[in-house]
């Protein structure tokens, strides 16, 4: 059994990992860059280790100083949360060849999903249906020219080893592909070290559908229902929800079907979400694999009871799953608002110094996973989440007017945040009718 | 005379994109800035030769820090 988890991240997601481990009697090592050295989140662990300069790439990128850190703990795990290392094969392979457990799944499963074309090839093989578009690279100019001709323009070049919302261009007409090729290979040779892009459609205003699941070693995979993320910006996601207020129970049906048959095939094991896309006709495109925990995770441990974490840690241990499908039944109705660190009216990032803090009151129908405290300080140099606002109530109608009462309620003097948006997106009446999509925020906001 | 293109927001330097000798018309992008993983675009005050680059990627950044220096003509 582990005993005790360095959690290789920083902000909110370390309280968050904290919480579970103190609950299952798990010691916990948080790191924190310099910039982080009095960040709210490290009184949450037991142990702190300074892993680097405020530059992410020497701290909290550090494969080798993070090593290092879990090394002189003795922690004989390594949490990731989610962003920086977190899908990183190589990390996860260093912590266990250092005789550490991976609290994600095998490390030779994140090397070969880090391709888009692999993970399609895998998800029509078992029979999900994919985004039109190509299940290789492409290998001329003249291959988009023809896929366009055939398709119709726009189309997305999108990098095979891309991440993070870079690496998608979209190519307008046939006399732009060239240039666009050229300049999609240089960013992911660069970036992600491959310049290989495939072609994909442009799907009009869709949903985002996704599917939280946790599998064990002994190839059990479990559902834990699918969250609805369609508010975003630049695909940068805003409001999440669960269950999707647009997903049948036929669709679900086949959602879990074909989350269950590609992890399966994968041999997968720890938690992970199955992105997909609906379209405006009510087609579901498998899009791409997250594998690791998600920030919108609450909210399925919200509508299921269930914790995420501890999930992912008795995987990470050797456990078989305890519940079985049948076990989970959804409960009500789950929402989050992601606060961030941003000006309301401009959209540019509000980094500095927090005066006072006011939370809204947390309890069976509230919780608010945060990184705040009176005088911290925001930092310009990683995201600008500040805190998650997440709602539970019998019904959507009863779950949204709670998050809004809980923003209200948030008083977060110093920076400027983005609760204001927020409230305007919860109190839309396109909202309210359930009736979003990816193009909301553009649409009805702007 | 010299003139300093500043950081204007805090940040990491993402990159500058003018290079010792190039000549930058005011209004003109010369670096970016990545604050809190927006990129943020740096632009020229000033018409003017670039004298030299100040900052490179990574470098840590406050408001006001000096990112290019350049030369302009008389009054700029």
């Amino acid at each position: 059994m582990i005993k005790k988890i360095l959690i290789a991240n920083r902000a909110e997601v370390v309280s968050r990992i904290a919480r579970t481990c103190q609950k299952m009697g798990v010691k916990t090592v948080g790191i924190y860059s310099e910039a982080d050295k009095d960040s709210p989140y490290l009184s949450s662990v037991d142990e702190t280790v300074c892993v680097g300069p405020s530059n992410p790439t020497e701290s909290y990128l550090n494969i080798q100083a993070i090593i290092d850190a879990a090394n002189k703990t003795g922690a004989d795990a390594v949490h990731p949360g989610y962003g920086f290392l977190s899908e990183r094969g190589i990390f996860a392979k260093a912590v266990t060849d250092s005789g550490m457990s991976w609290i994600g799944p095998q490390p030779e499963i994140l090397l070969a999903i880090s391709s888009k074309c692999y993970m399609r090839q895998l998800a029509v093989e078992v029979g999900a249906e994919v985004t039109p578009g190509t299940l290789n690279p492409v290998k001329s100019p003249e291959e988009v020219v023809s896929f366009g001709e055939a398709y119709g323009w726009p189309v997305f070049l999108k990098l095979d080893k891309g991440g993070g919302g870079k690496g998608i261009e979209k190519v307008t007409s046939p006399s732009k592909v060239a240039e666009v090729l050229d300049r999609t290979t240089s960013i992911g040779k660069a970036a992600f070290g491959s310049g290989d892009c495939y072609i994909e459609t442009v799907v009009l205003n869709p949903r985002h559908i996704e599917v939280q699941f946790i599998a064990d070693k002994a190839g059990n995979v479990v559902c834990l229902g699918e969250r609805e993320c369609s508010i975003q910006r630049r695909h940068q996601k805003i409001i999440e929800e669960a269950l999707s207020p647009v997903v049948t129970p036929a669709d679900r049906e086949i959602l879990f079907a074909n989350t269950k048959a590609i992890i399966k095939k994968l041999g997968y094991t720890g938690a992970g979400t199955i992105e997909c896309l609906r379209t405006q006709k009510g087609k579901y495109y498998f899009m791409e694999l997250n594998a690791r925990l998600q920030v919108e995770h609450p909210v399925s441990e919200f509508i299921t009871g269930q914790d995420i974490v501890q999930r992912q840690i008795e995987i990470a241990s050797g456990a078989e799953l305890d519940v079985t499908q049948n076990d989970i039944n959804f409960m009500g109705h789950s929402i989050e608002a992601r606060i961030y660190a941003e000006d309301p009216e401009t959209f540019y990032p509000s980094p500095g110094t927090i005066n006072k803090v006011t939370l809204p009151k947390i309890g069976k129908n509230l919780r608010v996973d945060h990184n705040l405290s009176d005088g911290c300080v925001v930092p310009p140099f990683y995201d600008p989440m500040l805190a998650k606002v997440i709602s539970w109530a019998e019904d959507r109608p009863k779950a949204v007017a709670y998050l809004i009462q809980a923003l209200k309620e948030f008083e977060i003097e110093g920076v400027k945040t983005n609760i204001p948006i927020n409230l305007r997106i919860l109190e839309h009446r396109k909202f309210f009718d359930r009736s979003m999509d990816t193009g909301f925020i553009d649409n009805y906001l702007s | 005379m010299e003139k300093i293109v500043t950081a204007i927001m805090p940040g990491l330097c993402a990159r500058v994109v003018v290079s010792e000798g190039d000549k930058v018309a005011k209004g003109q992008e010369v670096a970016v800035i990545n604050c809190m993983k927006t990129e943020i675009s740096v632009n020229s005050e000033y018409d003017g030769i670039v004298k030299s680059v100040v900052s490179k990627e990574w470098d840590e950044l406050q408001v006001g820090d000096p990112m290019v220096l350049l030369t302009v003509d008389n009054n700029g």
